[in-house]
């Protein structure tokens, strides 16, 4: 299995050249103090520590997996050891509160050291991010006694976090949830219920787990407006911060998975646990929802990243596996067969996987810039930003997974038979990523949340000012010389969305099913006209002398935006033909008929 | 775990209504006495079998796995009994030979059998597939005397077969392999050598496994033209024809995989182990390559076997899951919510799965059919015409089929949302052991060059247009009949377009031989989309004369409705992508992939 080499140089092109974010963050009095020189040391010791220590443990956690024994849940050798070094280093507390011992670090750098950590291991990834989302949704939510007791412990590592929403009946619908949480005379609550699928539920990285949960007190109405969210301890925290006793939360069982066998995914158990209401009562899922944004876009990093690991290892099994000769004559005449990467063929693979991952990381740079001038900024930028987070992150985590997984099985695909072996590490990339198309809300809801929460709802507010950003940008970019070639197509290819959106809105006006039927094609054209975007704009900063990448560097990146126009671009022909046919041939069908 | 029901009423229809079954059978010599009460009684006993026998297996083959030991390789719990039990039932000698105990049965419905037992289980479906392969290759190219020797047993199932082809260093590219074959004074040979990637090498289902290998003779030409091909058995047959003397050949270790996992996949050791000359000296690869249609077929037809299985897996938990509304109203107003059918996107999945399992059933049958005819037709010309056009449609059956299998595979895993990454439920182990389907029996790149360099290109066009002959007498057959009217529209413009896409890369591809290969992958999807649209089209012709309330034959052409509004268009996309042309592939050096 080849190691994994974080991608640097392209980090660097992608929030420098591209985005200019030194004068961004400079711009904001929260982050002021980020230069360039900041960030790229970060970036540097996340490089050194994800290739160090993270990656070399990917493989072993694959094989070795995670244990249960009588309730005790046991991480794969190295993974205690590993999860304190990360800790120690300061890595969960990056965009943490200050107040709390956190770094407030912008989104746009902390996502680059998400995207190392799972580009080098997911498994591992998970214990750490899980426990910053969990730890954001109670800074924005619980009181300040809650807050001061749980957050500098998660900040710095000593304990984990973890989200616990589904019950083995309520995945994608929590309406129907059935866990309680009775009051007690002392304010806090008696909670009981079994929760599925919960990731890091138990396990023996740190002393103690803080888990959030949603409950439903007694007299709550039905349905998703009764649900309130609790944070429930596995150990007591007594009032000095020091462990108390064991709270009644168990974990049952862990399940076996298709990949990501390192990470712990639990069934828990809560038997009348000591829990404390974080935000108001009823109001839990807008707790959650707060949070839901970073984790959307940190499962979309999770299919950048596999598929940046795919490509770097399929590019050089390329490079050095010998098969055949180049069509047009030997290139590497004094061995038996040339490199495979000579093939036009093997070149479309790889190709594809870093036109993908490039824009891919692009995307992800700029989403997280909206989070950070949704969160730092102010006056109409800051709303402006907070829209395009709406609109684009459910755009993010199901494009980003979808491509990501695309990336990986292409990775797979380039070595031939050695990609089925476990030996070589690509099928772990295939199966680690793949449950990321389904956690955090499938792709098919993120598809429906974007075309019907994000676009219809509002008759289209936040997509029309994305087109207008886009248009604007081209028309700024018109006077940089050998822009042409890629302005054409992303005007192309605004006006496309423009006049489906016109069309699926349309219809939807007559037909409740519309935007059912159109959401996936539609999500996926949102995608790749962001993808344009997004290599419009670093095209633009090669283009205009942006770049301090280097001849090389910046001829790449013209080059594989080339591919990406003439060869992936054309995808939305098809996904356009296919929301213009409506919903008839998806809804007519008898649900007996179907077999 | 999905409980696989074979799906009869779609194999009749395919095989009687559509494909005339039985006019076919009476057109082959030494065939024609397949009555439709046989093929109804083999249908109803493979599925039985498949049901019943097999389809319990599947979920502790892919637990257990293959066990490897210095004694030999352990199948897994129940898989030897199952194979006794089809031995005893008379399948191994399905569609062999008479003159060796076979029952001479067309291949075209061995393998509807086939489709069942891969559907229940693949990995037990891989060791008779490829032992009745071996049979198919002995029986016409080894000489009399070999024939003697092994083809009853093989016959009658007591011994098996490999095909071992790749080495460590040599996969697609055969020409420079290594083993050698040392002739021996009484005509035998020694081969030395080792093979890798060898399925079923090794086993403890059969009494015997007869190798054939790929070798060379010493003083042989370089390159493929000095590859012959060798019987090598496990066991050497005494002076009865019983098995006697251990033969030089020893499994070495046995490959950890993503999936298939009960299925032995072997590194084969060849030391100087005792081997006959099969065909002619330096034309092994030619007997190897008259296999290799049907075997390519047949992993086609695993493609399809698996997305039909994930399709009743997916189903069944869609009519059954509860979760959400219905956006048209409740429609399980009793319940907490409704089933996940009603969901547009949820169908969008379960109807792509829909459409191409069924379309490929119909495609894949019919190919068989043609190989049929082209062994067996008492017509020369029929012969000759069936082959030509049977290996048009082989590389595309095998690497549509299983592309489009492996996209179906993952939806029907995503419609069980969390619980699809979840082993107990089986829907992960499907793509898991999909996953293989693209990479071994040539790796969809190499079907892609195949189809459009040797086979479009190499023939000047000659072998395409006798397709698109077909589709267009067709289309003109049904000209004038209104119902019928939007899918004959839109087959002949495609059916046109093909051809004129065919020319345009034609005469770049004499300008830059490069062109062939970057065209070719996008040029045999789009090729895919094409041939599934015609046996769709005339699906819809034989459901329009059937009776109108019958809900099958409805459901047929709501199912035909979809694969053109919503699968169909894809073909636009590929076409844009590959008339780009080879220069966006090409351009960017080796060493700029990554930096």
């Amino acid at each position: 299995m080849p190691e994994y080499k974080a991608p640097l140089r392209d980090m660097q092109f992608v929030l420098h050249d591209v985005f200019k974010a030194e004068a961004l963050w400079q711009g904001m009095p929260a982050t002021e103090e980020v230069n360039r020189e900041l960030a790229d040391a970060i970036l540097e010791e996340s490089a050194k520590i994800n290739e160090g220590l993270i990656a070399p443990l990917s493989q072993s956690g694959h094989e070795e997996g995670v244990h249960w024994n009588e309730g005790v849940v046991t991480t794969p050798k190295g993974y205690p050891e590993a999860f304190r070094q990360l800790a120690e280093g300061g890595w969960g507390g990056l965009s943490g509160a200050p107040e709390y011992g956190g770094q407030t670090m912008p989104k746009m750098l902390v996502l680059l050291f998400e995207e190392m950590l799972y580009s080098s291991n997911i498994a591992m990834g998970l214990y750490l991010t899980l426990t910053s989302g969990a730890a954001l949704a109670i800074d924005s939510h619980a009181s300040d006694e809650l807050k001061q007791k749980y957050l500098p412990n998660m900040y710095s590592g000593k304990w984990t976090g973890a989200m616990c929403l589904t019950e083995s009946h309520a995945g994608t619908d929590l309406g129907m949830i059935r866990t309680k949480a009775v009051p007690n005379a002392n304010g806090s609550y008696d909670i009981s219920g079994t929760k599925i699928f919960i990731t890091g539920g138990d396990h023996d990285l740190t002393e103690n787990v803080i888990h959030l949960v949603l409950a439903k007190l007694p007299d709550a109405p039905a349905g998703s407006k009764g649900i309130s969210l609790f944070l429930v301890p596995k150990v007591k925290v007594n009032d000095d911060g020091s462990l108390g006793e064991a709270n009644g939360v168990h974990c049952g069982s862990i399940e076996h998975k298709m990949g990501i066998n390192a990470s712990a995914t639990c069934v828990m158990n809560f038997d009348n646990a000591e829990g404390y209401l974080v935000g108001e009562i009823n109001r839990g899922l807008q707790g959650m929802f707060t949070m839901m944004n970073y984790e959307r876009l940190s499962v979309g990093i999770q299919g950048l990243s596999a598929a940046q690991t795919a490509y770097q290892w399929s590019c050089e099994y390329a490079r050095e596996r010998l098969q055949s000769r180049a069509p047009t004559g030997p290139v590497n005449k004094d061995a038996a067969a040339d490199p495979i990467i000579v093939h036009p063929d093997v070149r479309r693979m790889l190709l594809t996987q870093k036109a993908l991952v490039e824009a891919g990381r692009a995307f992800a740079v700029y989403v997280g810039k909206q989070l950070d001038v949704s969160k730092f900024g102010d006056g109409e930028a800051k709303a402006r930003a907070a829209g395009m987070v709406e609109l684009l992150t459910p755009v993010a985590k199901a494009f980003l997974t979808d491509k990501g997984f695309e990336g990986t099985v292409l990775g797979q695909q380039v070595y031939g038979g050695h990609g089925y072996i476990r030996e070589w590490g690509m099928e772990q990339l295939v199966r680690d990523v793949r449950i990321a198309q389904i956690y955090e809300g499938t792709n098919g809801i993120q598809a429906m949340d974007l075309m019907g929460r994000k676009v219809a709802a509002n008759r289209a507010q936040n997509m029309q000012a994305l087109l207008g950003e886009i248009r604007d940008f081209a028309q700024s970019a018109d006077s940089v010389a050998g822009m042409e070639e890629f302005l054409t197509p992303l005007r192309d290819a605004v006006d496309n969305l423009e006049s489906l959106t016109e069309y699926v809105l349309g219809e939807a006006a007559s037909d409740a099913n519309a935007i059912g039927a159109a959401a996936n094609d539609y999500l996926h054209v949102v995608g790749f006209t962001l993808y344009m975007y997004m290599w419009a704009m670093m095209c633009r900063a090669v283009l205009s002398g942006d770049s301090q990448q280097g001849e090389a560097f910046a001829t790449a990146k013209l080059q594989t935006a080339r591919y990406f126009v003439q060869r992936l671009l054309p995808q939305t022909a098809a996904l356009s033909q296919s929301i213009r046919s409506g919903s008839a041939s998806l809804m007519d069908v008898a649900e007996d008929a179907f077999v | 775990m999905p409980q696989y029901k074979a799906p009869l009423r779609d194999i009749n229809f395919v095989l009687k209504n559509v494909l005339n079954c039985n006019e076919h059978f009476a057109s082959l010599a030494g065939r024609e006495q397949v009555g439709e009460d046989l093929v109804d009684a083999i249908i109803a006993e493979g599925a039985k079998f498949a049901e019943n026998v097999l389809s319990p297996l599947n979920q502790v083959g892919d637990q257990e796995g293959c066990v490897w030991s210095e004694e030999g390789v352990k199948t897994p719990t129940g898989f030897k009994e199952a194979y006794e039990q089809f031995a005893e039932g008379g399948w191994p000698s399905m569609t062999a030979d008479p003159k060796f105990g076979g029952q001479g049965l067309p291949n075209s419905l061995g393998l509807v059998v086939s489709e069942m037992t891969s559907s229940a289980c693949w990995s037990w479906g891989m060791y008779t597939g490829l032992s009745q392969s071996a049979a198919r290759l002995l029986e016409n190219y080894a000489a009399e005397d070999l024939q003697q020797t092994y083809l009853p047993k093989m016959t009658d199932g007591t011994w098996g077969g490999t095909m071992c082809l790749t080495e460590p260093h040599c996969g697609s590219d055969l020409g420079i392999l290594r083993t050698k074959a040392e002739s021996a004074a009484d005509g035998s040979y020694k081969v030395t050598g080792t093979k890798i990637f060898i399925s079923g090498g090794e086993h403890d289902m059969m009494e015997n496994i007869i190798h054939l290998v790929l070798a060379r003779i010493e003083g042989a030409p370089e390159g493929t033209k000095g590859i012959s091909l060798f019987l090598v058995p496990k066991f050497l047959p005494d002076a009865d024809g019983n098995v006697g003397e251990r033969n030089g050949v020893s499994c070495g270790s046995i490959e950890h995989k993503m999936g298939i996992k009960a299925s032995a996949t072997c590194v084969m050791n060849f030391d100087g182990a005792t081997g006959f000359l099969v065909g002619e000296e330096n034309r092994g690869l030619n007997a190897m390559f008259h296999m290799m249609n049907s075997a390519r077929l047949g992993t086609a037809l695993q493609g399809l076997s698996a997305g039909e299985a994930s399709f009743q897996g997916a189903l069944a938990y869609a009519t059954e899951r509860l979760q959400m509304r219905s956006l048209t109203g409740p429609k399980n107003p009793d319940g907490p919510a409704d089933p996940l059918i009603v969901h547009p996107d949820v169908r969008r999945m379960l109807l792509t799965q829909k459409a191409l399992a069924e379309g490929s059933r119909a495609f894949i049958y019919w190919v068989s059919q043609l190989i049929d005819v082209s062994y067996f037709s008492g017509d020369e010309q029929a012969r000759k015409d069936a082959e030509n056009l049977s290996e048009l449609l082989t590389p595309i059956a095998k690497a549509f089929v299983t592309e489009t299998g492996l996209e179906s595979a993952n939806y029907g895993m995503q419609v069980f949302g969390g619980h699809g990454y979840i082993s107990e439920w089986g829907m992960e182990q499907i793509v898991r052991d999909l996953r293989i389907s693209t990479l071994y029996e040539g790796t969809t790149g190499i079907q892609a060059l195949d189809l459009l360099g040797r086979k479009v290109m190499g023939s000047g066009g000659k072998q395409l247009m006798v397709f698109t002959k077909i589709i267009h007498d067709f289309c003109k057959a049904n000209e004038g009949k209104e119902e019928m009217a939007p899918f004959i529209s839109k087959l002949a413009e495609l059916n046109k377009e093909w051809g004129d896409v065919t020319m345009k890369i034609g005469e770049k591809a004499m300008e830059n031989p490069d062109e062939v290969g970057a065209a070719s992958v996008d040029y045999l999807m789009y090729s895919g989309y094409i041939s599934l649209a015609y046996m769709w089209a005339r699906m819809v012709a034989v459901a329009l004369e059937g009776d109108r309330d019958d809900e099958f034959l409805k459901a047929k052409l709501q199912t035909a409705n979809f694969y053109f509004q919503r699968l169909l268009p894809r073909t636009e996309s590929h076409k844009l992508s590959m008339l780009n042309g080879a220069e966006s592939l090409m351009a960017m050096p080796a060493e700029a992939f990554a930096f």
